[in-house]
């Protein structure tokens, strides 16, 4: 039998990504949640025991645990079954509601017999030891999997930015921006390595632009949106029109101006009553990203906008690496997909980083004299499922089984062996 | 769940944007399914064009049992020579499918179950012998026992008799530990057959070690009776388990998963025990801290005359 193409697996707290290595695309993108019948909430308490063992057959027939389903099944199924989310910011909170979420992902979905199959699953940067322990042992003993290999998330979206032609060689040192849907995380990696004491969270990400739009709807009286849609007609106009500019006064001049150019309209249909219906699209189309630049206009706890955080990481960073953090600034995720997100920030940070260098050329008196700092920010087309793409990437190379931690090893070592895995390039 | 679907999601939900939408994308996918099937498709030429690619282990076995005309009769117009590597190639033109769109959901459909279309051949087949025992006219026929390697170390043997339909998988273990929860599963089986709501169920008979009658003589399985990890499972169906029509197809679709079903409802049940577990586990933890000492107050004096409690 020809060797099959390994399994690769990015459980996230939002979205679960699965497909095969080889591909450019994941073979399915779904919530990670798990409806099951008890009741939601009370979480860790496991299945229920039978007070005692009883003779009757009926007794043992219990399928109360195959009663489940995963991701969009789950959501459609909320009414009678109690929701579960098992991971929780980015770690794995429930073993067992996630031990079933992989049994179905791989039998219902995937369709594979784990047992043939290598498997590549990730972590978020400073996840537990114990965490890749445990995931190792229901992996190898329930499942038998050929072998695993546990990557951090961010330097997959590292390995994900080797296609686009701005990056010269596979270099592992760079800065990671990885915004999804709750949160942003901008992650300093060295030679393959996350800066663990530099990782910085910002607490705005796609869902507070959402929520932002929908304020800035509502605030102009767009009576024609339903209310029952407003969210997700916010979410719509965030998707389809929102782009990043240069400059936010010129450009609110700009619209001024010549409105008709750049306002656009939104055609949605009314869910409840079947009716069409249209909402002008304004000055959302560019405020909506603007708020990771000018975190202000939207919250008022958090003021720091992102190039001054990309920067404030770089530069807590060893100052060795530190050059290097800035040639290879990576995004991922679906909230850096706006138009010209990635040019913004490059000059945001290049004006910074230029600030200082000359800053630092006049106090000297002009004898020292520094080489400017490349600043590249880098956006390429997988963006939205870098991380995945990175997995499955580096999941198709032949050296890929050589990293990996086989079902031997595993038997031999124990699940400590999962502990460490090794990176990428450090063997050859 | 308690029983795996018969078609492939992925394949049907990558297809179903350019087939039934006609919009054209361009996919360059690999795609596995149980068994160790493995599909390719592809957009080599032009968005438009769809290669659809399959590679099976027993292919050729499958062949001899009338694989080839299935594949006539039911995908014949999109047939394509093979590509390489691969044992069946369909080729879709966009622009040249059905108008109708249920019929193109139909198609999409049929796809995702190719696999299993292919599998049911030499059931067909033995439910035809069968029919042939049954039909007075016709002169009895010499059915064939029909081997299937659908894996490297496991095989279907299917055979059909004077008034039934043997099928015979052999089951191979690899883990210890699943071999004890297959033992009792398949056991289960024998069981379970004796309550009156599914008296009629097919037969289910298991050994181990022993090769049963039907396929002793074969040469293969000669010097496999020292091999604890091989068992026989076997599958007496009767006409009634292979009326034409629904019945039919719905007993070739589940038994053609069976090792599929085994292996997941084995993974399902040492899931279930671990949950078991860690909820013992918590519940020992419990104890444990309950059982923990009372540190007492301890008065303790310095050597300075202080007083220091200790809590």
């Amino acid at each position: 039998m020809s060797r099959l193409p390994p399994v690769i697996m990015d459980n996230g707290t939002g979205y679960t990504k699965l497909g095969f290595a080889g591909n450019n695309i994941p073979s399915f993108v779904f919530p990670t949640v798990i409806a099951t019948r008890d009741s939601a909430g009370t979480g860790t308490s496991g299945p229920a025991m039978p007070s005692k063992p009883s003779n009757l057959l009926a007794s043992k027939r219990g399928i109360e645990d195959l009663d489940f389903f995963i991701g969009y099944e789950a959501l459609a199924n909320s009414k009678t079954y109690g929701l579960h989310y098992p991971i929780r910011h980015g770690q794995i909170d429930n073993w067992d509601q996630m031990e079933r979420f992989w049994e179905q992902s791989i039998f219902k979905y995937l369709r594979c017999e784990p047992e043939d199959h290598y498997f590549l699953m990730t972590e978020p940067p400073l996840n537990a030891p114990e965490n890749r322990e445990q995931t190792a042992e229901i992996m190898f003993e329930s499942f038998n999997i050929q072998g695993l290999y546990i990557a951090v998330q961010a330097v997959l979206a590292l390995a994900a930015s080797w296609t686009s032609n701005k990056v010269s060689g596979q270099v592992l040192t760079g800065t990671v921006i990885d915004s999804g849907d709750g949160v942003t995380h901008v992650i300093p990696v060295a030679e393959g390595y996350v800066v663990g004491s530099s990782i910085k969270h910002i607490p705005i990400a796609g869902r507070d632009i959402t929520y932002f739009v929908q304020q800035l709807l509502r605030d102009r009286n767009e009576t024609s949106i339903p209310p029952e849609d407003s969210l997700k007609v916010a979410e719509r106009i965030k998707e389809q029109f929102s782009y990043v500019c240069p400059d936010i006064v010129k450009e609110f001049k700009k619209y001024d101006q010549e409105g008709d150019k750049y306002f656009e309209k939104y055609q949605g249909i009314h869910s409840v009553t079947g009716q069409p219906y249209e909402v002008d699209v304004g000055f959302e189309r560019f405020l909506g990203p603007e708020i990771f630049f000018n975190p202000e206009i939207a919250s008022s706890d958090f003021l720091t906008p992102l190039p001054e955080v990309v920067d404030n990481v770089i530069q807590s960073c060893p100052i060795d690496v530190r050059r290097g953090l800035y040639k290879n600034i990576v995004l991922s995720g679906g909230s850096t997909m706006f138009k010209d997100f990635g040019k913004r920030l490059q000059r945001d940070i290049k004006r910074t980083t230029d600030a200082r260098v000359k800053r630092s050329e006049t106090l000297s008196g002009g004898t020292l004299k520094s080489t400017p700092i490349e600043v590249n920010v880098i956006s390429h087309k997988k963006q939205r499922y870098a991380v995945w793409f990175g997995g499955s990437m580096l999941g198709s190379t032949p050296d890929f089984y050589r990293y990996c931690h086989t079902k031997a090893e595993y038997e031999e070592h124990g699940p400590s062996i999962c502990r460490h895995n090794y990176v990428f390039g450090s063997m050859s | 769940m308690i029983l795996l679907d018969y078609h492939n999601v992925v394949i049907e939900e990558t297809l179903n944007q350019p087939i039934v939408n006609l919009e054209p994308t361009v996919l360059d996918m690999t795609v596995v399914d149980f068994d160790g099937v493995a599909y390719h498709l592809s957009t080599p030429e032009s968005k438009s064009v769809i290669k659809f690619s399959l590679i099976m282990q027993c292919y050729k076995e499958l062949v001899q049992w009338g694989a080839q005309d299935m594949l006539q009769r039911e995908y014949g117009p999109y047939c394509v020579p093979k590509e390489d590597g691969y044992d069946v190639t369909l080729e879709f033109d966009l622009q040249k499918l059905p108008e109708d769109k249920s019929q193109r959901e139909e198609l999409v459909k049929k796809l995702a179950l190719i696999k299993r279309n292919l599998m049911a051949q030499p059931f067909e087949r033995a439910f035809e012998q069968q029919a042939q025992f049954e039909d007075e006219k016709q002169p009895n026929p010499t059915p064939d026992l029909m081997q299937i390697h659908y894996r490297d170390q496991e095989a279907i043997y299917i055979q059909a008799q004077l008034d039934r339909v043997t099928v015979i998988f052999t089951t191979l273990f690899k883990e210890e530990t699943d071999r004890i929860f297959g033992r009792v599963f398949l056991q289960e089986f024998v069981d379970a057959r004796r309550r009156p709501a599914i008296q009629n169920a097919p037969q289910v008979l298991y050994s181990s070690k022993e090769p049963p009658l039907e396929i002793r003589h074969l040469p293969e399985l000669q010097n496999t009776s020292e091999n604890e990890d091989i068992g026989y499972v076997t599958f007496v169906l009767f006409p009634r388990h292979f009326a034409k029509g629904d019945v039919r197809e719905k007993t070739i679709s589940q038994i053609q998963l069976f090792r599929d079903y085994l292996h997941y409802h084995i993974k399902c049940s040492k899931a279930y025990m671990h949950s078991r577990m860690r909820a013992r586990v918590q519940e020992f933890l419990k104890v444990l801290n309950r059982a923990k000492p009372e540190v007492p107050n301890v008065e303790k004096k310095t050597i300075t005359g202080k007083t220091v409690i200790r809590s």
